[in-house]
């Protein structure tokens, strides 16, 4: 019972901070309201009895991630510049194409209604996943780790500055 | 706990989020809503999902995630060298 209060106050408070993203002007502002988001999706995992992911989830998103961005926002000035905020009218298709999204998806998924996600979510532990990632999964984790290779090397060479031939 | 409730926190994430990265015009925002976007896709998951196996997948897209994150902002500041701006509107030119 207070698990499932968990979980509807921390969606709802993870909603509110991306529904104040967009009215918020100051770029550092905004990256804090998507760290209040990640951190409320830490708290949701937590509540589901997946710890390990919460775990990740501050360590890799709310860490790791959150301050690429706020490198990237101090080392671009132009993120800094007074823009007016979107206007109703630029905001109406927008909302309006979302509105779309989460109808359909709310109507495709009716079928969840009679579908319970476990009574009393059970506990997974780190031997669990290991087991996966490590038996079942083991082609795609390997195959994961040439994916980040790969966006290693590209990041390195979008960041890397170009210097005139002699 | 029903399912649905759940799917449905995630889907209202995923709508709010896909609200953002259509609205603003700032090539970092719509990179942190693209973010979010596949924060509430991993919600969704670790919710409906069986437990083991829907956990793995989700700490396998937590590292697509970084891998994005990284070449996201990399190519932005890359853009931002070149087009002196971050508004997508004003980036017309794809080489150059």
């Amino acid at each position: 019972m207070i698990l499932n209060a968990a979980i509807y106050i921390l969606g709802a408070l993870a909603a509110l901070a991306t529904l104040l993203m967009f009215f918020q002007r100051k770029p550092v502002k905004a990256a804090m309201l998507m760290l209040a988001v990640l951190l409320c999706t830490a708290g949701i995992y937590l509540a589901l009895s997946a710890q390990l992911l919460a775990a990740f989830q501050v360590i890799l998103y709310a860490g790791a991630i959150m301050s690429l961005f706020v490198v990237a926002l101090t080392v671009t000035p132009q993120a800094w510049r007074d823009r007016p905020a979107p206007g109703r009218r630029e905001m109406v298709p927008g909302f309006a194409a979302a509105a779309i999204i989460l109808a359909e998806l709310l109507k495709v998924s009716a079928g969840l209604k009679l579908m319970s996600a476990g009574s009393g979510f059970t506990e997974t532990g780190t031997l669990g996943i290991a087991r996966e990632l490590f038996g079942r999964f083991l082609f795609q984790f390997e195959l994961l780790g040439l994916v980040i290779l790969a966006a290693i090397v590209g990041a390195a060479a979008l960041a890397l500055k170009r210097r005139p031939v002699p | 706990m029903n399912a649905y409730p759940l799917a449905a926190i995630s889907y209202l994430l995923f709508a709010l989020a896909t609200a953002g990265f259509l609205t603003c015009g700032n090539l970092v925002r719509m990179l942190m809503f693209l973010e979010l976007m596949l924060n509430a896709g991993n919600i969704a998951l670790v919710a409906l999902g069986p437990p083991p196996a829907s956990q793995a997948y989700a700490l396998m897209l937590f590292a697509v995630a970084a891998a994005e994150a990284g070449v996201g902002l990399a190519l932005i500041i890359a853009m931002a060298s070149a087009f002196r701006t971050l508004e997508a509107e004003n980036i017309k030119e794809l080489k150059g």
